[in-house]
């Protein structure tokens, strides 16, 4: 299986022959490049376009991220995987209503159901959450009436509400409070944390979609405007729950991650990079999990889990099978 | 590439049969399906990749990849009466599949006015089988072609079915999602 190379550290990213090679200030790496499936750059590092042309030809995505671990874009290699066929169904389900605000409802149901199976989880290990399954479900309810995708939206915007009010009855035994989501920039710990982990998985969908016929600039339930990647949010609000938001509990929980791991700058909080690195390892090792998956009738990890879910939806743009997003089970 | 000319490829496609059709035929006809809509496998699949790397590097000091028209022939050599174009295979295994895409193309290249003899190639098995076009294979050809027409021409793809190349296709985590 491919892997993800995480850069923390300043330095330099070069092609050097037909390998890649990361020079720090005190040693240098060497990484096979077929074994590399993405890039992540955290660090300050330079790289030439010696090296963009190789990570293109050798279908490798590269997302960078700003010093305040904020997402600042990615290298999207050109497609390799085209089906005029798929986009013009992808266009189609777009420009139809009905049928985007179907896909889009899919979506949202799939990420409330995530929720709920989180906010289970936690309910069987003695956190009082019941009040919040509650207000949730009778949210989830008017999921399947609302009209168009703006009142999706909004009723989205209110379920998340109470479902990160949740944090801090889960996150009880620790110092971290979470007043309000607040996102560009950061206004505390956990948002910073939160925001982190979406971003994960924001980009690991992008780098699954790229492998897959499906173009990441048309989406369903975020708007779309041809300039930025918006099917990976999409797929993501079934995802963020259970990869990042299960990462973030079980680290703050275990009191791996703490207090001094963030950097107060003027009212932003940032992720330092110990905090990053813990983080990362945790996010991989869940990534690399597998489970028996009954059609397929082998095992497979969560990061297959994301390719397939992107299957799933081509399915549906075909016509051949009506989405049914995923839903952890436990 | 614009809408415009994606739709036009694409009625092109829908059109005419390739040799990768008649061989994914005999395999599997989803497959057939999703090739005539650039749906193609995940290439990350070892088995897709260990068949590539034969196709390139077997008989590398011969004459390779040969495309005429509509069709991409693996090998074209001089034989002793005529031409000869073979096909490379990892395996024997679909020798049906691979016989029918050969004569497939020796009748697409007779309408053109070639004539050649077919030769399949197993570089890992080290074994060669000769194939030569005769009525009865020209009107087999003549009937799958017409089956194969019908088939991508479906507005849906034939549903998945469980086989015994399923375990291996690079097509499977598509099919089973």
């Amino acid at each position: 299986m491919q892997k993800t190379l995480y850069l923390f550290a300043n330095g330099r990213l070069y092609r050097k022959d037909n390998t890649i090679c990361v020079e720090g200030e005190k040693e240098r790496k060497y990484f096979p490049v077929e074994s590399i499936r993405d890039i992540y750059v955290f660090g300050e590092v330079d790289l030439n376009k010696k090296f963009i042309e190789f990570a293109e030809d050798k279908e490798i995505i590269l997302h960078f991220f700003g010093y305040y671990g904020n997402y600042v874009g990615t290298f999207y290699p050109r497609e390799h995987y085209n089906s005029g066929y798929i986009i013009l169904r992808q266009a189609e389900h777009y420009l139809d209503s009905t049928k985007r605000l179907d896909l889009a409802k899919r979506f949202v149901q799939g990420a409330v159901a995530n929720i709920v199976q989180v906010l289970k989880y936690y309910q069987n290990r003695g956190k009082d959450l019941e009040s919040y399954l509650y207000a949730i479900s009778l949210l989830e309810e008017s999921v399947s009436s609302v009209s168009s995708v703006e009142e999706l939206m909004a009723l989205e915007g209110n379920i998340r509400r109470y479902y990160y009010e949740s944090f801090n009855t889960i996150l009880d035994d620790t110092p971290f409070i979470l007043k309000n989501r607040s996102k560009r920039p950061p206004t505390d710990p956990l948002n910073a944390l939160i925001s982190f982990g979406n971003s994960l998985v924001y980009t690991k969908i992008l780098t699954e979609i790229y492998k897959t016929h499906l173009d990441p600039r048309i989406g369903y339930f975020h708007t779309t405007n041809f300039r930025r990647f918006t099917l990976n949010l999409d797929v993501a609000e079934i995802f963020k729950p259970i990869y990042a938001d299960r990462v973030l509990f079980t680290l703050l929980n275990k009191n791996v991650i703490k207090e001094d791991d963030f950097e107060n700058q003027g009212g932003v909080f940032l992720l330092k990079e110990r905090g990053r690195r813990l983080y990362v390892q945790e996010f991989e090792d869940k990534l690399r999990t597998t489970f028996y998956h009954r059609r397929l009738k082998r095992n497979v990890s969560y990061q297959t889990l994301i390719r397939l879910e992107l299957y799933k939806i081509e399915k549906h743009l075909i016509g051949e099978e009506l989405y049914e997003p995923f839903v952890s089970r436990w | 590439m614009d809408l415009l000319s994606t739709l036009f490829s694409l009625e092109e496609e829908l059109s005419k049969v390739i040799g990768s059709y008649v061989q994914a035929f005999f395999i599997c006809p989803r497959q057939v399906w999703l090739m005539s809509r650039q749906v193609c496998p995940d290439e990350d699949n070892i088995f897709l990749q260990i068949g590539r790397l034969i196709q390139k590097q077997a008989y590398s000091r011969e004459r390779k990849e040969v495309h005429i028209e509509h069709l991409a022939l693996d090998m074209i050599k001089r034989g002793e009466k005529t031409l000869v174009i073979a096909e490379v295979k990892k395996t024997s295994k679909a020798i049906e599949a691979a016989r029918m895409q050969l004569a497939f193309y020796l009748y697409e290249l007779k309408n053109m006015g070639i004539e050649a003899e077919g030769e399949l190639l197993f570089p890992e098995e080290r074994k060669k089988e000769i194939l030569i076009l005769t009525p009865e294979w020209e009107g087999k050809v003549e009937k799958v072609k017409q089956e194969i027409l019908e088939l991508i021409n479906q507005p849906l793809p034939p549903s998945p079915h469980r086989g015994r190349y399923c375990s291996k296709c690079a097509y499977a985590e598509f099919c089973w999602a």
